[in-house]
C-alpha cells in the first residue's frame, strides 16, 4: 500500500465515522440476507412429557400431519421422531396473505429419563395431539421399600 | 385485495369474549380465485369446544381442548395447545353468509367465497 504524504492536515472526523457506519449497514444487510429464507427454517413438534411409575409419556403436537406418515424409533434410551409436515396442494394463482405455520421435515430426539421396553411402546394420534406410551422396564419401575418397624 | 388482520382484543365487541389466557392459533391466510381460506392450528381441540362466529365481519375462532390427562410428573412441557382464541376483521369482498368450516388433526379450515358481485360476470349480448 502506497504511502500517503502526510502534509499536517487532518482528515474530517465525520467521512470516517460515515464510511464505518456504512460498513457496518452493508455488512449487518449481508448477514440478514444469508439467514434463512422462510420455508426452510428448522421446525419440530412442540413436546410434553410426563413420567409414572411405570411408563413414560410423550405427547406431540402435529396439527396437520398424517399419524401414518410418522416415524417413531426407540433406541436404547432415545426415542426419535421423524415425520414431514406438508403444506396442502397449492393451486395456480394462489395468493398467500399469512403464512404463519412451520412446515417441512422434521427429525426430533429426546432422552428418556428411565428405560423403557421398546417392545411395548404404543402410539395413537387424536385431534392433531400424538400421544406415545413407553413402558418401564421392570427395574426402572419405581419400588416400594417396606420399612419393617419393630 | 385488503388482508384480513388481526382485532386488537381491548376493542373486540364480539359475542365471544376472549378468555382470561389463551394461545394464539398459528393461521395461514390465502386467496385463490374461489375466495378466501384461513387455516389455523389448533391441536389437542375437541369438535365440540370449537365456536366460530362472524358478525359485522368480525371472525372469531374459539377452542377448547380437551381434558388434560394429567398422570405423573411433569418432565417437560412444550405445548402450545390449551385454549385458542383469535378475531381476524375480513375485509368486504367476501360472502360471509356462505362460510364453511372443517376440522381434522387440529386444523381448522375455513373457506369463504367472494361475494357475488365481485365475480367477473359474464353479461350475456341479446344479437337482434
Amino acid at each position: 500500500m502506497a504511502m500517503i504524504p502526510w502534509r499536517g492536515r487532518t482528515l474530517p472526523v465525520a467521512t470516517l465515522t460515515s464510511l464505518r457506519e456504512e460498513m457496518n449497514d452493508l455488512l449487518s444487510r449481508f448477514w440478514s440476507h444469508t439467514s434463512e429464507p422462510f420455508g426452510l427454517a428448522e421446525w419440530s413438534p412442540a413436546l410434553d412429557v410426563s413420567e409414572t411409575d411405570d411408563a413414560v409419556l410423550v405427547h406431540a403436537e402435529i396439527p396437520g400431519i398424517d399419524p401414518k406418515e410418522l416415524d417413531i424409533a426407540v433406541v436404547g434410551n432415545t426415542l426419535t421422531l421423524r415425520g414431514e409436515k406438508k403444506s396442502e396442494t397449492e393451486q395456480e394463482g394462489t395468493n398467500y396473505h399469512r403464512v404463519e405455520r412451520r412446515y417441512g421435515a422434521f427429525t426430533r430426539s429426546l432422552r428418556l429419563p428411565a428405560a423403557v421396553d421398546a417392545e411395548h411402546v404404543t402410539a395413537k394420534a387424536a385431534a392433531g395431539v400424538l400421544e406415545i406410551r413407553l413402558p418401564k422396564r421392570e427395574e426402572a419401575k419405581a419400588k416400594r421399600i417396606e420399612i419393617k418397624a419393630d | 385485495m385488503a388482508d384480513p388482520i388481526d382485532v386488537p382484543v381491548e376493542t373486540n365487541h364480539n359475542p365471544l369474549q376472549p378468555p382470561e389466557s389463551y394461545f394464539v392459533p398459528a393461521t395461514d391466510v390465502y386467496e385463490t380465485a374461489d375466495g378466501l381460506t384461513l387455516v389455523a392450528e389448533m391441536p389437542g381441540i375437541r369438535p365440540d369446544g370449537l365456536a366460530v362466529t362472524v358478525e359485522e365481519n368480525v371472525l372469531v375462532i374459539r377452542g377448547a381442548p380437551g381434558p388434560e390427562a394429567s398422570d405423573g410428573e411433569v418432565l417437560l412441557k412444550e405445548f402450545t395447545a390449551g385454549e385458542f382464541y383469535r378475531a381476524f376483521q375480513l375485509p368486504a369482498d367476501y360472502d360471509t353468509e356462505r362460510i364453511e368450516a372443517g376440522l381434522r388433526q387440529g386444523v381448522l379450515t375455513l373457506t369463504l367465497p367472494k361475494s357475488e358481485r365481485l365475480k367477473p360476470r359474464r353479461i350475456e349480448v341479446k344479437v337482434e
